[in-house]
C-alpha cells in the first residue's frame, strides 16, 4: 500500500509539474523563452516538485485556519456571541455539512481519474491509501488550530484534539454508508452533484449552525464528547467496512466517467463550452425570414437566439422601469428623499455609465454569435471575404443596437422623469442631456463589445484563446466604468462629455472595423 | 486549369512542415494526397486556402498558359471534422449558401436537388443542423463546397466519418464532377486512396512526390507507396 500511495503521490506531482510548465509556457513573453525541452528538464521538475510539496503543506494548515477563522471565529466576534459553546455548535453542524458535501473519496478528482483509468493502478490500493493520506492530512491540519482556538474561546485541550478525530469519523462514516448505497455500481454518490435529500440536510444543517446561537442555545462541551464519542466509534466501524470493501472499481468506473471530471483537455472543453451554447439555441423553426443572404443569415441567428438576447433585455428593461417607477412614487410620496435622488442625477451620471456597461449585452452576443456560428463559418472562405464581414457586421450592430436600445430608452425616459419628480433642475437643457448622453453611452457599448470582437477575436477552433488582448480589453473597459463610478461630476458636464466621447468613438471604430476587420475577423491559428 | 506550386515552404518555430513543396495538379484528376501523421499535409491545405501564410514559396492558377493568382472563389476547401453554424436547419443553410454565391453559380438547381445530390432525406432537411450527425454534417459540408463549383476542391480526410453506403455515395460523386475540377484527396487510407485517385502524391519531410504507378499491380504498388513514406527513416 505504501508503494501504491508512493507512486500515486509522484503521478501527481509530475502532472502537476507539467501543469505549472504549461502555465509558464502560456504567458506571452515567457513562452518565447522556454523550449519543449523543459518538460524533461530535472532541475525545474524538482522545482515545480518543491512548489508542490509546499503547496500540499499550505493547503494542510492554511485552509484549515482560514476555514476555522472565517466560518466560526469571525462569526462569533462579528456577532458578539458566547464564545465557548458557540464555536462548538458551529463546529459540530458545520462539520455535518463538511462530511455530506466534501468526502474526498466520492469526489470525481483528476488524480483518481489519472491513477484508476488511465494508468489502471489497483483500485483498492489506491484509494485506501489516498483516503488515508486525506485523514491524516484532515487531522494534523485542524489540530493546531483546533488547541489554538479551542482553548482560546475556553475549551478543555481533551475536546480540542477530539475535534479532529470527529471530522475525521463523520467523513468515514458518510464514506462508508455511499459506499454502501453504491455497491451495485448503478447509482454512486458524487460530490460534485449532491442529491437533492444531501442538499436539503446541509441547508437545515448550517441553519443549525448558526440559527439557534443567536436565540441563546447551543450545545455544551459534554454533550459535544458524548456525542463524538458515538461518532468516532461509528467511524471506528465504518472504517473496517471501508477497509474490507471489494468492489470499488466497478463503483469508480462509473463516477470516473470523463463527463464527471473536469479534464481541461482541448478537444472536452471546447465540446463542452460549444454543447453548452448549443443548447442557448431555440429550436423553434417557425422563428425564419423573409430576406436574403446575410441579412437572411443574422435575422435567423438573432431569432433563434432571442432567449439570451431579446427576452433578457425585455426583462432588465421591466426591472429598469420598475426600480425607476418605484423612485419616482418614492419621491412624490416621501419629500425627504427628494434631495438625494435630485443629487444623485445632477452628481452622479458616472454611475450610469456602470450600469450600462452591466446590461449591455454585446459581450454575450458576441460569445455566442462566436460559438453558435462564425466559429463554424469562419472555415468558408467565402464568408471571411471583406465584403461578406463588413455587411454581416453592420447587419449585426443594427441588431446589437436595438436590442440595447431598449432598456437604454427606458432609462434614459425615465432619468429625466425622475429628475422632474425630485425637484428638477434649473438648467432644462440637463433633462436633454440625461436623455442623450444614457442613448449614447448605450450605443456606444453596443458599438464597442462588437468592434473589439471584430478586432480583436481570439479563439481558434478548438474555442481555445489564443491572445490575451481581447480579455484585456473587456476587464479594461470594466474597471474604467468600475471606477467611474465612484467620483461626482455634475451631469452637465459628463453628460456633454460622455455625448462628444461616443460619437467620436464610434466614429474612429467604425471606420478601423472598415479598413482591418476583412484582416482580422478569422479564426486564430 | 492547372494548380501550379512551386517551392512552398513553412516552419512552426524550429519545424520544418514545408520544405520546398512543388507540384503541378491538373484539372480532371482526383489527387490522393498520403502522408504520414504530422506529415503537413492539413499545413499544406491551410495554406493553399490561405488560411496560414507560407513562409515562402508561391502558388497559382495556369489557364491558357498564364498565371494568375488563386482567389477565394476558385477554392473549396473540407474539413476533416465538418463544422455548419447549429443554429440553422439544412435547408435554410443551403438557402443562404445559394443567396450569397448566387454570381458564381453556373448551373443553379433547387434545393431539394442539391439534398438528392448527397441524398439527405427528406425528413432531415428541416432539422436544426446542431441535430445531424457527424456523416450528415459532413455531407452538407461538401454539398456548400460543391455548390459554389469552386476549380479547386480540397479534400482534408473527407470520406472517413461516412459508413460504406454513403462513403460509396460521395466516391461516385467525386468522380461524376470530377472532370470539371482539380481535387486533392487527403487521407491515411491506402485502399480508398488507390480506388479513388487517379494519381498517388505524397507528402514527405516537406516536399510533394508523386509515387508512379508505372505497372505494377495493387499489391506492388502498395509496397512502393510505404516505401517512399518510410523515407529515409531506415537510411
Amino acid at each position: 500500500m505504501i508503494n501504491t500511495f508512493k507512486q500515486a503521490f509522484k503521478l501527481r506531482n509530475t502532472y502537476k509539474a507539467n501543469g505549472f510548465i504549461f502555465g509558464l509556457k502560456s504567458i506571452p513573453l515567457i513562452k518565447k523563452l522556454l523550449p519543449n525541452s523543459l518538460y524533461a528538464s530535472r532541475v525545474l521538475k524538482t522545482f515545480a516538485d518543491i512548489i508542490g510539496v509546499l503547496f500540499e503543506l499550505f493547503s494542510t494548515f492554511v485552509g484549515k485556519a482560514v476555514y476555522l477563522l472565517s466560518m466560526i471565529i469571525s462569526v462569533i466576534q462579528v456577532a458578539k456571541l458566547p464564545s465557548t459553546n458557540t464555536f462548538l455548535q458551529i463546529f459540530f453542524f458545520l462539520t455535518i455539512v463538511g462530511g455530506l458535501l466534501n468526502t474526498h473519496l466520492f469526489n470525481p478528482s483528476k488524480d483518481k481519474y489519472y491513477a484508476l483509468i488511465l494508468m489502471r493502478m489497483d483500485a483498492r490500493t489506491f484509494l485506501l491509501s489516498d483516503y488515508l493520506y486525506f485523514l491524516i492530512k484532515t487531522f494534523i491540519g485542524f489540530l493546531p488550530f483546533t488547541l489554538l482556538f479551542g482553548i482560546g474561546v475556553g475549551l478543555h485541550p481533551i475536546t480540542c484534539i477530539v475535534m479532529p478525530l470527529f471530522v475525521c469519523a463523520l467523513k468515514t462514516i458518510v464514506n462508508a454508508y455511499a459506499l454502501f448505497d453504491s455497491r451495485d455500481g448503478e447509482k454512486v454518490k458524487n460530490d460534485s452533484l449532491p442529491s437533492a435529500i444531501v442538499i436539503v440536510i446541509s441547508i437545515a444543517m448550517l441553519t443549525a449552525a448558526y440559527l439557534p446561537p443567536f436565540f441563546g442555545y447551543s450545545i455544551t462541551e459534554p454533550v459535544f464528547l458524548i456525542l463524538s464519542a458515538l461518532v468516532i466509534i461509528g467511524g471506528g466501524f465504518s472504517f473496517a467496512y471501508i477497509w474490507h470493501f471489494q468492489s470499488y472499481l466497478m463503483i469508480f468506473r462509473t463516477l470516473l466517467k470523463p463527463e464527471n471530471i473536469m479534464i481541461t483537455n482541448k478537444e472536452n472543453t471546447s465540446q463542452t463550452l460549444r454543447q453548452n451554447y448549443h443548447k442557448k439555441i431555440t429550436a423553434n423553426l417557425t422563428l425564419t425570414s423573409n430576406k436574403s443572404g446575410y441579412k437572411y443569415f443574422n435575422e435567423i441567428f438573432m431569432k433563434r437566439h432571442s432567449r439570451i438576447l431579446t427576452k433578457s433585455a425585455k426583462i432588465i428593461s421591466l426591472i429598469a422601469f420598475l426600480i425607476i417607477s418605484t423612485a419616482i412614487i418614492i419621491c412624490l410620496l416621501v419629500p425627504e428623499a427628494k434631495t438625494a435622488a435630485n443629487s444623485l442625477l445632477l452628481n452622479a451620471l458616472p454611475f450610469f455609465l456602470f450600469v450600462m456597461y452591466f446590461i449591455n449585452r454585446g459581450e454575450t452576443i458576441a460569445a455566442s454569435m462566436f460559438a453558435n456560428c462564425d466559429h463554424s463559418m469562419l472555415t468558408y472562405r467565402s464568408y471571411r471575404q471583406p465584403k461578406a464581414i463588413l455587411s454581416l457586421f453592420a447587419e449585426r450592430l443594427k441588431y446589437i443596437v436595438a436590442i440595447n436600445a431598449m432598456p437604454a430608452a427606458v432609462i434614459a425616459l425615465g432619468l429625466p422623469l425622475l429628475l422632474f419628480a425630485s425637484g428638477g433642475t434649473e438648467n432644462p437643457i440637463e433633462y436633454v442631456i440625461l436623455f442623450v448622453s444614457i442613448m449614447a453611452m448605450s450605443i456606444f457599448f453596443s458599438v464597442h463589445t462588437l468592434v473589439l470582437y471584430y478586432l480583436l477575436q481570439p479563439y481558434n477552433i478548438q474555442m481555445e484563446s489564443k491572445g490575451p488582448l481581447y480579455a484585456v480589453a473587456n476587464s479594461f473597459t470594466y474597471f474604467v466604468c468600475y471606477f467611474a463610478m465612484g467620483k461626482e461630476i455634475s451631469t452637465f458636464i459628463f453628460g456633454l462629455g460622455t455625448i462628444l466621447f461616443c460619437v467620436l468613438y464610434i466614429g474612429i471604430s467604425l471606420l478601423l472595423v472598415y479598413r482591418l476587420a476583412p484582416k482580422t475577423f478569422k479564426l486564430r491559428n | 486549369m492547372k494548380l501550379v506550386i512551386q517551392d512552398l515552404q513553412k516552419t512552426f518555430d524550429k519545424k520544418v512542415v514545408l520544405s520546398g513543396a512543388s507540384f503541378t495538379f491538373e484539372k480532371g484528376k482526383i489527387y490522393g494526397l498520403l502522408g504520414r501523421n504530422g506529415a503537413g499535409k492539413t499545413t499544406f491545405f491551410n495554406c493553399i486556402n490561405e488560411d496560414l501564410k507560407a513562409d515562402s514559396g508561391s502558388f497559382a492558377i495556369e489557364e491558357n498558359d498564364s498565371l494568375r493568382p488563386v482567389t477565394a472563389e476558385d477554392i473549396g476547401y473540407v474539413l476533416s471534422t465538418p463544422v455548419v453554424p447549429e443554429f440553422l436547419t439544412g435547408r435554410e443553410f443551403l438557402k443562404f449558401f445559394i443567396d450569397i454565391n448566387q454570381h458564381k453559380i453556373t448551373n443553379p438547381q433547387s434545393i431539394d436537388e442539391y439534398f438528392e445530390l448527397v441524398k439527405i432525406e427528406s425528413e432531415d432537411r428541416d432539422k436544426l443542423l446542431k441535430d445531424y450527425s457527424h456523416g450528415m454534417k459532413n455531407k452538407m459540408q461538401m454539398l456548400v463546397n460543391f455548390i459554389a463549383s469552386p476549380g479547386i476542391l480540397l479534400l482534408d480526410e473527407p470520406l472517413t466519418s461516412f459508413d460504406v453506403v454513403v462513403a460509396d455515395e460521395m466516391k461516385q460523386l467525386l468522380r461524376r464532377i470530377k472532370p470539371e475540377h482539380i481535387i486533392i484527396f487527403s487521407t491515411h487510407i491506402m485502399e480508398l486512396a488507390l480506388d479513388l485517385c487517379d494519381e498517388i502524391i505524397i507528402l514527405n519531410e516537406g516536399i510533394l512526390e508523386k509515387i508512379e504507378k508505372e505497372n505494377l499491380d495493387n499489391t506492388a504498388f502498395k509496397d512502393k507507396i510505404i516505401a517512399a513514406l518510410r523515407g529515409n527513416e531506415n537510411d
